[in-house]
């Protein structure tokens, strides 16, 4: 699958793009050439050679802080996508095998999920159990799960009721072969889009949720924090908020086209899959109450 | 009853100029091309029938043979990109190729009418079946709302469903395959055509229901005189109605005749597998093929 | 016909049970209101290399027929007897092991659905070996003998089922069917959906398994299509097995009205449609 995707010129894209990104959150920190908390009384300064950004209002070097910042934007958006995935796909693969009354509770669980307003419970949780990049993320991790539970139950219930599967049991065929053999590359290439989905709505919320200062204490740099204080300074610094938006925007944009390049080279049924169930059911809902607050 | 044959009993593609057909036929075929004008690339090649009024002719061949198309030529409905490349389609003694998109639409439903092999997929899934018959009806004949409805439960009727009042209220997912071919065909005949296509109306249904509808449609054939173009990818289901058969395979028509000969005495190679195989693997072992006696 | 008829002679001298025997078997689905009986009641044997033929429309529940003896189904009455094994009790793990061994075998209604879209014709017809724990290099080459059997190009044993056509498919899935050298397969309308060139090659296929001495139980709606090769002939009707008799008995000489019906109703290329009458008749005695 991933050979495929980077056959396609939009999938190398996306990939460059990510990898460029991953690239920065592993060495980003190292490269800031001033350190990023160390205010200065040099305060909302025009990009020159020593501040190739300008400094903020409080002096500090934006560049630094964009560089440091990086790291915690991008494990923070991993973070929760990898939660998401655990917590929705484990459930939404066994709401298929293990019988009627897991069914009904799992689904019940999930419509509850959807059905919480997002940034309000994020809010509400880390004010219980404190402002903390870990809270903040495991919450988002758990709203966003619907997303992965959806996917995989709706791929688990095609293959669960086909021919094929049956033919296999006819012949003897365990559950766990049924999953390795016949489930495993059905399931996966739908998971993987909706992983690359996650992937940008992940940071969209990272963003959303460090823009409203939660998970990240105030002089931590963060991509959302930067963006959210530069707009304070607009009338002085009107240059200031692309640099932070750019990146946000560029992350995001090349998960999607991740996400559409594996849709595009995976089967029939991957795609099938997506186009009619995960599309309009699930992405649609959790984007639209995500998006759009940076 | 008698079905003139106009044609040699085997034909081949791009055979001479047709004769002016006689003002009884209700549809008559002159080597018919239809294909993909853009390619030049034709699908099928010179297909030729005469159906008199009150006959009954039957098309054989598999899927790909072109006899589909064929259909939807002589009914005005081809699909993009094909149209016909070549030789007439008269219905009633009309060229169709001078027909405007109205005329066309005139023309279909009124003198000539068709019913497919997936009768659910015509009907509209939120409509009571009834109501769907009588609109029709009401758009064709200009039948007022009251007429219209009781116009429609007789179709029903006629076409032996029972409790027609009930069935009128009934929607699509509530009937049997069967019931909704016939519902199909009462839509079909509603208008009074002078001639039914049957394309694969019985291939999706149990024997006993295909024979149903095949009885039937043999007796509104003898009821309204009304003229049949049966076709079918079984030789026999042609045979149980048919008095003159086309076999269709690749977009020609390999072999054309009275069914009892091309029966007896088949030509090409395709004919006697289709024969042979029911000499060899179906109820004709225990029967023979002459019309001898169950039991 | 010879082959099958040295089956029974075997049989007269060795007096060993029938592969598969159905025995009172009744069937409910659904619940409350949808609560229906499927099957009710139904007897039915196959003997050892033996063809039976069983004939039912829709709704007649010769499917669940297929899948209780299969064990898709369960049961709430009766028994299902596999080479004298009641199989309708097994535990989960006794039954794996039961189909492991691959006695019975079906042949699906569709075979473009039976086939896994993302696994070679390979791996689909090695699967049912690797299940019995069969090594792979083994399991494939038998693929490949089996592939033969069936009339099939090697070539195809590195296709996905999409690239075939129609025809080649289902001799596909009946080769797979094939590989664990079973003693009864279960072909569920094995040539409703294949045009007059196929259906005459499957039906010569399993003429040639028959001759094998593969017991069949060849089901379809159509008794015209299982005429040809079926020994015996049982016509289900509503739940019910209202005739069983041999082919020639129940073609020449039906004694139960639907049965009649049916024979009626089979288009056959007697080009006589005078029983219009008679299959008027008959259903008006079905219906009453």
């Amino acid at each position: 699958m991933v050979r495929r995707v980077l056959t396609l010129p939009s999938g190398r894209v996306a990939v460059g793009v990510l990898l460029a990104v991953g690239l920065l959150a592993l060495v980003g920190p190292l490269l800031a050439p001033q350190d990023p908390l160390a205010t200065t009384t040099d305060a909302l300064a025009r990009p020159s050679v020593q501040h190739w950004l300008g400094t903020d209002s409080l002096g500090r070097d934006v560049l630094s802080r964009l560089l440091d910042g990086s790291r915690v934007s991008v494990v923070g958006s991993l973070e929760v996508v990898v939660i998401a995935l655990v917590v929705g796909v484990v459930p939404g693969i066994l709401s298929v095998q293990l019988g009627r009354v897991f069914e009904w509770a799992s689904l019940r669980i999930v419509d509850t999920l959807i059905a919480l307003p997002f940034l309000l419970f994020a809010v509400a949780v880390t004010a219980l159990l404190g402002n903390g990049i870990t809270q903040a993320m495991v919450v988002t991790g758990v709203l966003v799960s619907p997303l992965f539970f959806r996917v995989s139950r709706a791929a688990t219930l095609a293959v669960a009721r086909s021919a094929y599967v049956e033919a296999a049991v006819i012949s003897g065929a365990s559950v766990t072969w049924v999953a390795r053999r016949h489930l495993w590359s059905k399931v996966l290439p739908p998971i993987a889009v909706a992983f690359a989905q996650t992937l940008g709505v992940g940071f969209v919320i990272v963003s959303s949720l460090t823009f409203l200062g939660i998970g990240v204490q105030p002089p931590a740099p963060t991509w959302g924090g930067l963006l959210a204080t530069s707009l304070g300074f607009l009338d002085q610094q009107p240059w200031a908020p692309i640099a932070p938006a750019a990146l946000i925007v560029a992350t995001v944009w090349a998960s999607n086209l991740l996400a559409d390049a594996i849709r595009d080279v995976t089967g029939e049924a991957g795609r099938d899959l997506l186009d009619r169930r995960t599309r309009r059911s699930a992405t649609a809902p959790s984007l639209s109450r995500t998006g759009g607050t940076p | 009853m008698t079905t003139t044959l106009t044609r040699p009993a085997t034909t081949s593609a791009g055979s001479p100029a047709p004769d002016q057909p006689a003002p009884t036929h209700a549809l008559s075929v002159r080597d018919l091309h239809v294909g993909d004008p853009s390619t030049g690339h034709d699908i099928v090649r010179g297909v030729s029938f005469d159906l008199p009024r009150g006959g009954v002719v039957g098309v054989v061949g598999e899927s790909g043979s072109g006899k589909t198309l064929t259909c939807r030529a002589v009914l005005g409905i081809l699909p993009e990109p094909f149209a016909v490349t070549g030789g007439s389609v008269e219905v009633v003694g009309r060229d169709t190729a001078t027909l405007t998109p109205r005329e066309w639409t005139g023309l279909r439903g009124s003198t000539i009418a068709a019913v497919f092999q997936d009768p659910a997929s015509y009907l509209n899934p939120s409509i009571p079946v009834g109501r769907q018959v009588a609109e029709v009806l009401r758009v064709k004949l200009g039948l007022r709302r009251r007429a219209a409805r009781e116009r429609s439960l007789e179709l029903l009727a006629a076409v032996q469903l029972r409790d027609p009042a009930r069935v009128w209220a009934q929607y699509p997912f509530e009937l049997s395959g069967g019931m909704l071919q016939r519902v199909l065909i009462a839509a079909a005949v509603a208008v009074e055509p002078q001639v039914l296509i049957a394309d694969e109306a019985t291939t999706a249904l149990d024997v006993t229901v295909q024979a149903e509808i095949l009885d039937l449609l043999a007796e509104l054939r003898a009821s309204t005189g009304l003229a049949l173009v049966v076709v079918s990818h079984d030789l026999a289901v042609v045979a149980q109605l048919c008095t003159e058969v086309l076999v269709m395979r690749d977009g020609e028509v390999v072999e054309q005749g009275p069914v009892s000969r091309v029966l007896h005495d088949p030509q090409h190679d395709y004919t006697r597998l289709l024969v042979r195989e029911h000499e060899q693997y179906g109820l004709e072992r225990f029967l023979g093929t002459d019309g001898g006696e169950l039991r | 016909m010879t082959t099958s008829e040295t089956a029974y002679h075997r049989l007269s001298s060795v007096p060993s049970p029938p592969v598969l025997s159905v025995e009172d078997v009744r069937v409910t689905l659904g619940r409350g209101l949808h609560r229906a009986r499927i099957l009710d009641g139904v007897s039915l044997t196959v003997e050892r290399g033996e063809t039976v033929g069983l004939i039912g429309e829709t709704g007649s529940g010769k499917t669940t027929l297929a899948r209780t003896i299969l064990g898709l189904t369960p049961v709430s009455g009766g028994r299902v007897l596999v080479d004298g094994e009641d199989v309708t009790r097994l535990g989960r793990r006794k039954r794996r092991a039961l189909r492991r061994r691959g006695v019975v075998q079906y042949v699906f209604q569709d075979p473009l659905k039976s086939l896994d879209p993302d696994l070679t014709i390979g791996e689909s017809l090695t699967e049912p070996l690797l299940l019995q724990g069969v090594p792979g290099d083994e399991a494939r080459e038998r693929a490949l003998r089996f592939l033969g059997r069936v009339h099939l190009d090697e070539q195809l044993l590195d296709r996905l089922p999409g690239r075939l056509s129609g025809g080649q498919r289902q001799r596909v899935a009946v080769a797979r069917a094939l590989v664990t050298e079973p003693d009864v397969v279960i072909l569920d309308e094995p040539v409703s959906a294949l045009d007059a060139a196929n259906r005459v090659q499957v039906l010569s296929i399993l003429q040639e398994l028959k001759a094998a001495g593969i017991a069949l139980l060849f089901v379809s709606h159509d008794l015209g299509s299982v005429a040809g090769v079926a020994d015996r002939i049982a016509v289900l009707h509503r739940g019910e097995v209202v005739e069983v008799g041999t082919t020639r008995d129940v073609v020449t000489n039906p004694s139960h009205p639907y049965t009649q019906l049916l024979l009626r109703s089979a288009p056959t290329l007697r080009s006589a449609s005078a029983d219009r009458a008679e299959r008027a008749a008959l259903r008006a005695r079905l219906t009453a």
